[in-house]
């Protein structure tokens, strides 16, 4: 697998103004539309992604622009889906195949691990997958079982499979792009509960040295690091306001790529903090929070001032409706784990 | 805006098309989930139709006495772009609510 940390890549600037103003939505849309413009081998298939233009309007627009052949509306078949993405691949394809819900990725798991993440492994580097597979994640939208899991710890758990999740619009736009000119699988998580929030999209961040490997700090801080990636970004810096009038400053890591993850970043952040809360949604037992922490344990075990925390979800399956706002780790929740870390003392 | 069609869903058992009674709902006219659109029969019975989501009526297809065949348009929906998907709903952005308080001692800094 090639290297996520790379040096920024200089490109064209585009049309118009250099900064806009988009939500998550109109950001992955127009991502997509570039990349179907500018790479001719790139093909956008999924469940509803051509006339109606995806359940979330991602692909809007897509098909009445570059075509049937280019965009189009598959059976209410994932394990098809995936695997048309392999044959695809194979084919010399950038396939850029939409799971439609989280949830939905559960009967194309045989093709997502036993071919997505291993020919190119198997077939010695002849036959690699570049396919972006993009899967709407993570809960907050009310809706019912099946649309609200958070599938990360079982993707970056399969080798050859690299995982990444935008937290805001501009990361969203640039991340997308990036991931769907790689010649790896990607699995791009897309924080459904953050589609519709507008935030500035640097069109021009290429330019402006925008990095699309490795972490983020989303906010810098000196006591105590808040690890988190997806809809939990947003969350935390929310909750590293409210901290700040208790005169605690946080540090918000946007984590971002979830496989591989970027531990010198991670590291880096907990070495000034020296102590990590990480945030997630998916439920607490081997989530990707424990990778979290044990990449932190054994990089800054001599400085580190706390066990790192875990807020995360509940090992339980997830639930719909209303109870929603108590499975996913909400200010409170965040606001204890700091607490905790803070107190906390040896001996 | 977004456009967004729904075509006559198979309303039996392998029913190829319906035939509309009577409009419910006129073109502009602003719709909720499960309104009820139109009247239409089958060689089966006759049924009212609810729609299938919230919108504006942007156009009706077919006039009383029409038939319309399985899987063609039947209405278009306009609805804003930043409109929730089919599923769920779009989340509210609150001002963060808080009870916890910090109140830690660095010893350190």
């Amino acid at each position: 697998m090639s290297e996520t940390l790379e040096a920024p890549v200089m490109q064209e600037a585009g049309e118009g103004p250099a900064v806009e103003t988009l939500s998550m939505q109109q950001a992955l849309n127009r991502a997509l539309a570039e990349v179907l413009a500018e790479n001719p081998r790139a093909v956008v298939l999924g469940e509803d992604v051509g006339r109606l233009g995806g359940v979330f309007r991602i692909t809007d627009g897509l098909q009445a622009r570059f075509g049937e052949q280019r965009v189009f509306d598959t059976p209410l078949a994932e394990s098809g889906i995936l695997g048309m993405s392999v044959g695809l691949a194979m084919a010399g394809y950038h396939p850029i195949p939409e799971v439609q819900f989280d949830g939905f990725a559960y009967p194309a798991i045989n093709q997502i691990v036993c071919q997505v993440g291993r020919m190119n492994y198997r077939s010695r580097g002849t036959l690699p997958m570049p396919i972006t597979l993009r899967v709407p994640s993570f809960g907050g939208i009310r809706a019912p079982e099946h649309h609200g899991e958070s599938l990360e710890s079982l993707f970056a758990h399969v080798p050859g499979l690299k995982v990444v999740s935008p937290s805001d619009p501009n990361q969203a736009y640039h991340l997308l792009k990036h991931a769907a000119t790689r010649p790896d699988p990607v699995v791009f998580m897309e924080p459904k509960s953050r589609y519709w929030q507008k935030g500035e999209v640097d069109l021009d961040a290429a330019a402006h040295g925008f990095r699309p490997g490795g972490s983020r700090v989303a906010r810098e801080g000196r006591h105590v690091t808040l690890v988190a990636w997806g809809a939990m970004v947003a969350r935390c810096l929310q909750v590293s306001e409210l901290a700040a009038e208790d005169g605690i400053d946080v540090e918000v890591l946007d984590l971002r790529w979830l496989k591989p993850i970027d531990a010198e970043g991670l590291a880096a952040s907990v070495a000034k903090t020296r102590r990590a809360v990480v945030v997630h949604e998916a439920p607490l037992t081997a989530g990707l929070g424990a990778e979290v922490a044990a990449l932190v344990t054994e990089r800054c075990f001599g400085t580190l001032r706390a066990p790192v925390e875990r807020v995360t979800g509940f090992d339980v399956p997830y639930p719909s409706g209303d109870l929603e706002d108590e499975y996913i780790p909400n200010i409170d929740r965040i606001l204890f784990g700091i607490q905790r870390v803070l107190e906390y003392r040896r001996g | 805006m977004a456009e967004i069609s729904f075509p006559l869903p198979d309303l039996g058992e392998g029913l190829i098309e319906a035939t509309v009674l009577e409009w419910l709902v006129a073109e502009g006219e602003q719709v909720e989930r499960n309104h009820p659109l139109v009247e239409v029969e089958t060689t089966k019975s006759a049924v009212e139709l609810p729609s299938p989501q919230a919108g504006k009526v942007l156009r009706i297809f077919g006039t009383p006495g029409d038939t319309i065949k399985v899987g063609d348009p039947l209405i278009v929906f306009e609805v804003p772009d930043d409109t929730a998907g089919i599923v769920g709903t779009v989340p509210k952005e609150e001002a963060p609510k808080r009870r916890v308080r910090l109140n830690a001692v660095l010893d350190e800094d």
